[in-house]
């Protein structure tokens, strides 16, 4: 050591003296906008960098988390919408995201503002279709980010330009624009990529013109819903920013309803555009007419077809450097890789579909009475015979108790019934107020008479009974389980985006089918929702098209694709044919991260606009109070006396969740950091 | 080998403990004084200086501290809530300029014009050194009592509540107008809630379901009842033998803070009930 210390010195003393030569050149490890703007390989560099920043909401996003880019745990439809539901806390209302969406925005809209203030220089390198092209990808990046915070914030910073740093406050300090601002801002910049983008993407990946036109479509339906409806909310839910006075959130009184009416305009054009010069269909590839297994079958394939005409805009995976873990957390109990059932389809949702015995009131039947605490069971020879006529489309989206996955069956009983029959309700109420009783507190199932058998978990924690000199387990292979949130909660598995393929391998971070972020059918359905709301507006059709016509024919063709029947008649300018529209959406775009924006922008969430949280009325007293609401499960029961199966309908069992959600959630809080930290930049007002 | 390893541990376990303590400041407190001061508070009717009873959720009585020592551009501190009796207290504030505001079932203290501006400030701003008591005054929209005592039969309590309204409509309307979007359906009362539960801070948040039941009123068809003995009954069958606690609420039309959506109760005391 001793003997180091001279050379030490020396070193140090000659890596002094070495700072006379000049150090101001440019580095040879930064890229430069000399080369990034060369040529089309080196755009793609900074395309890459900019759709990878890009906030899809797919196969790494989550309600509850936000945009985390992150795989873990993804389930879908479970952030209140009441799609489905698991036994996790990410299981809760879409009041917020964990990761706000703001920072990441602005490091976003800054590379979008960088191309469009740079590229003109570079012009010469590219043929003026692919220079145009550029421009309208960087239109259409920074409208997707205003669009995906105006959903979130209402007014936001609207940031066009490159902001040098450092500068003054003056110049870095941007305040909060209002909503209608806000809207108007996405709307042009929609335009303008329209405008310039091309027909078809130039490489894949890449927008073009009918993405653009498509989430226009889909970004004025919002923004003409929020101004309407806004109005239904208890306090028109707007209001002024305190350190601006500017309107951040909501519409002013004498402006909303030709805003409204003009965004609903917008959003109609657009749709009609993608559905006359689009070229897309609905996927029918394996569709037969009369055939429910072929049409569920369709259906089925037409979410991993890479090759599909209803394709409009895919994120795609690539394995084993671009994955996702879908499969591993949503297949069935019997197939877990760690998890499992990350997304259990209610009753509530599956009620929705066509198909199936229903009460007076409309609910599906499961009894020989008037409603499910009366009457005597009804009993199947097995559960796949309660969804015989079940519509395909339902099929497709969700996996029956007793049907089958990977070939497969899937072994879904609650429990095991011994008494006598005909088997009166297992409950005398059913109402929410007494959702909290289970099926393990009653006298049958731990009394001295025992006649029900459940299980509290799948193994050695299976109760048993010996039927017909065989040992019969109580709960079936696939749960439920009323200890073990790890198999289904609600007698349901998600069909929807898992793979069929048997011999495939699953696990975390081995899944790559891809995530269809538009597909035509919703260019349809928002045709026919912009539609009704001119309609209902009074407002003359925006390019001379009968708008009932089209919003009829636009949901039968998604109806005769899904198997379920056709409208009979046309639909009519009033809110029971917006319903049937809204109904439809409810139903064909489940479990796509969809429907908690639609929930949202027709302010149908908090209790006293709850009537219509499914698209179509239903009494929200069913399943909420003033506080909270719930979602149902469907339970099949073997019965050993009459060897067959029953079902029962009940608030969802196991891991029970209760949701809440409040006026003020219709605007998530800005960042307190944000405020905070910013002369300008405001809180939402009824925070 | 095994030397110089040894040797290169301890110059490393050195240079680790003297990067450490090279941080001076680390064991050194911060100059702040403890937050030791105590804020206790009231919320009061201002005719009959009763207390605004509430529940205590953030569908209560929402406290609001905002420090302005800070500046210009301050966030409010974290909020809080009331007590059910309508009191509240924080016994860890710093020092400081405090600006005090509640938000509850009462005509909004500060009160802002549609463009924003201030036009009525009925907070507190008070410098907060040591233990303080304050008082808010406040015009709660309704007054929630009980008429007699409750009977129980067959596991159901049935209890009487009169409702009246703590301000009248016209100063109501006074004051609320100039915030804008007024209409005269606001001062409807919507409904009375009966709330039952085993729990003593029984309310909104704390309830039963099965037993818990509301009354509502649609339009202004409560108008004619002020003042008028109105029954509630709980539902389904308690079981015997337990003590459970009553409560009544009830509100009006109208949210606070502004465009918040939230409509809080007003409250009565709760009551025990033996169920037997």
């Amino acid at each position: 050591m001793k003997r180091l210390i001279p050379f030490i010195v020396i070193a140090l003393l000659a890596a002094m003296s070495q700072s006379c030569v000049k150090l101001d050149i440019i580095p040879k490890n930064i890229v430069t906008d000399n080369e990034l703007f060369n040529t089309p390989a080196s755009v793609d560099i900074y395309m890459a960098r900019m759709y990878s920043r890009m906030p899809f909401e797919d196969f790494k996003y989550m309600g509850q988390w936000g945009f985390e880019n992150n795989g873990w745990l993804n389930s879908i439809g479970i952030d209140g919408t009441g799609e489905a539901v698991n036994r996790d806390g990410i299981t809760t209302a879409f009041t917020g995201e964990r990761t706000a969406y703001w920072g990441q925005a602005f490091e976003l809209i800054r590379d979008a503002n960088h191309l469009l203030e740079t590229l003109p220089q570079y012009q010469a390198n590219f043929s003026d279709e692919l220079y145009n092209h550029y421009l309208g990808e960087a239109y259409y990046i920074r409208a997707t980010v205003f669009y995906t915070m105006a959903k979130r914030f209402g007014g936001i910073p609207l940031v066009t330009k490159v902001i040098q740093y450092p500068a003054n406050d003056a110049e870095i300090e941007v305040a909060r624009a209002t909503e209608e601002e806000t809207w108007d801002q996405v709307l042009a910049d929609f335009d303008q990529a329209i405008e310039l983008l091309q027909e078809r993407s130039p490489q894949e990946g890449y927008a073009n013109k009918y993405v653009a036109l498509s989430f226009k479509a889909q970004a004025m339906l919002y923004a003409g819903s929020v101004a309407k409806y806004n109005e239904t909310v208890s306090g028109r839910l707007t209001g002024v920013g305190r350190k601006t006075q500017v309107r951040v959130i909501g519409f002013e009184e004498s402006r909303w309803q030709a805003a409204s009416r003009r965004y609903f305009e917008e959003s109609y054009k657009a749709a009609r555009r993608v559905m006359q010069d689009g070229g897309f269909a609905l996927y029918r590839r394996r569709w037969i007419a009369g055939d429910k297994q072929a049409q569920y079958q369709n259906m089925v394939d037409m979410f991993s077809d890479l090759s599909s005409s209803e394709n409009i805009y895919v994120k795609r995976y690539l394995f084993p450097t671009l994955t996702h873990a879908f499969d591993a957390y949503n297949m069935p109990f019997s197939f877990r890789a760690p998890l499992s059932a990350g997304t259990c389809p209610t009753l509530d949702f599956v009620e929705l579909f066509e198909g199936f015995p229903r009460y007076p009131d409309g609910k599906i039947r499961v009894t020989t009475g008037n409603n499910n605490a009366s009457g005597d069971y009804v009993m199947y020879d097995n559960p796949l015979e309660f969804f015989k006529d079940a519509e395909p489309r339902l099929r497709a989206y969700v996996i029956f108790p007793s049907d089958e996955f990977r070939t497969r069956q899937i072994d879904v009983r609650a429990g095991v019934y011994t008494g006598v029959t005909p088997i009166k309700p297992f409950f005398s109420n059913y109402a929410y107020n007494t959702a909290d009783e289970r099926y393990q507190n009653l006298p049958i199932f731990n009394g001295s008479n025992k006649t029900l058998y459940l299980s509290p978990r799948e193994g050695n924690g299976q109760q048993t009974l010996q039927y017909q000199g065989q040992t019969m387990t109580a709960a079936g292979q696939d749960g439920p389980f009323f200890d073990n949130g790890e198999a289904t909660l609600t007698g349901l598995y998600v069909r929807k985006w898992l793979q069929t393929t048997t011999n495939i391998e699953t696990g975390e971070g081995k899944s790559a089918q891809p995530f269809i972020l538009m597909r035509y059918a919703e260019v349809l359905l928002t045709a026919a929702e912009a539609a009704i709301e001119l309609e209902l507006a009074g407002a003359p059709s925006p390019d001379g098209s009968s708008l009932l016509q089209v919003a009829t024919d636009n949901i039968n063709q998604i109806r005769e694709r899904a198997g379920a029947s056709l409208l009979i008649g046309s639909l009519t300018p009033d809110n029971a044919g917006r319903d049937i529209v809204r109904k439809e959406r409810r139903k064909e775009l489940a479990f796509e991260h969809k429907s908690k924006w639609d929930i949202r922008r027709w302010r149908v969430n908090h209790y006293e606009g709850r009537d219509g949280f499914w698209g179509e009325t239903r009494d929200k007293n069913f399943y909420s109070n003033n506080e909270n609401y719930r979602f149902r499960g469907l339970y099949p029961f073997f019965s050993t006396q009459e060897g067959k199966y029953f079902f029962d309908t009940r608030f969802q069992w196991v891991s029970s969740k209760t949701f809440g959600y409040q006026p003020i959630d219709y605007y998530f809080a800005i960042p307190g950091g944000e405020v905070a930290k910013s002369p300008l930049i405001d809180q939402q007002p009824n925070r | 080998m095994r030397h110089r390893n040894m040797k290169y541990s301890i110059i490393l376990v050195l240079i680790t403990v003297l990067m450490s303590n090279s941080a001076c400041s680390f064991f050194e407190l911060d100059n702040y004084d403890a937050p030791d001061v105590t804020l206790n508070g009231e919320v009061v009717d201002v005719l009959t200086g009763k207390p605004v009873l509430t529940d205590q959720g953030s569908e209560g009585t929402r406290v609001r501290l905002t420090e302005l020592s800070w500046g210009d551009n301050v966030e409010h501190n974290p909020d809080f809530y009331c007590m059910p009796d309508g009191k509240f207290q924080n016994t860890k504030l710093f020092k400081g300029n405090y600006h005090i505001t509640v938000d509850g079932p009462f005509i909004p203290l500060q009160r802002r014009g549609t463009d924003g501006t201030i036009i009525a400030d009925e907070s507190i701003v008070m410098d907060l050194e040591n233990t303080h008591n304050v008082r808010m005054e406040v015009q709660p929209f309704l007054q929630v009592e009980w008429v007699g005592e409750p009977t129980v039969s067959n596991g159901k309590i049935t209890a009487q509540v009169r409702v009246t309204r703590g301000v009248n409509p016209a100063d109501f309307k006074a004051k609320v107008e100039p915030m804008g979007n007024y209409n005269d359906n606001l001062l409807n009362m919507t409904d009375i809630q009966f709330f039952v539960s085993y729990s003593s801070s029984i309310g909104y948040r704390a309830r039963d379901e099965r037993w818990s039941t509301r009354i509502d009123y649609s339009g202004n068809d409560f108008n004619s009842l002020f003042g008028e003995t109105i029954t509630v009954t709980s539902n389904g069958q308690i079981p015997t033998g337990r003590t459970v606690f009553i409560r009544a609420a009830a509100r009006i039309n109208y949210d606070t803070p502004v465009g918040s959506g939230v409509r809080r109760w007003n409250y009565n005391e709760a009551k025990e009930v033996l169920v037997n």
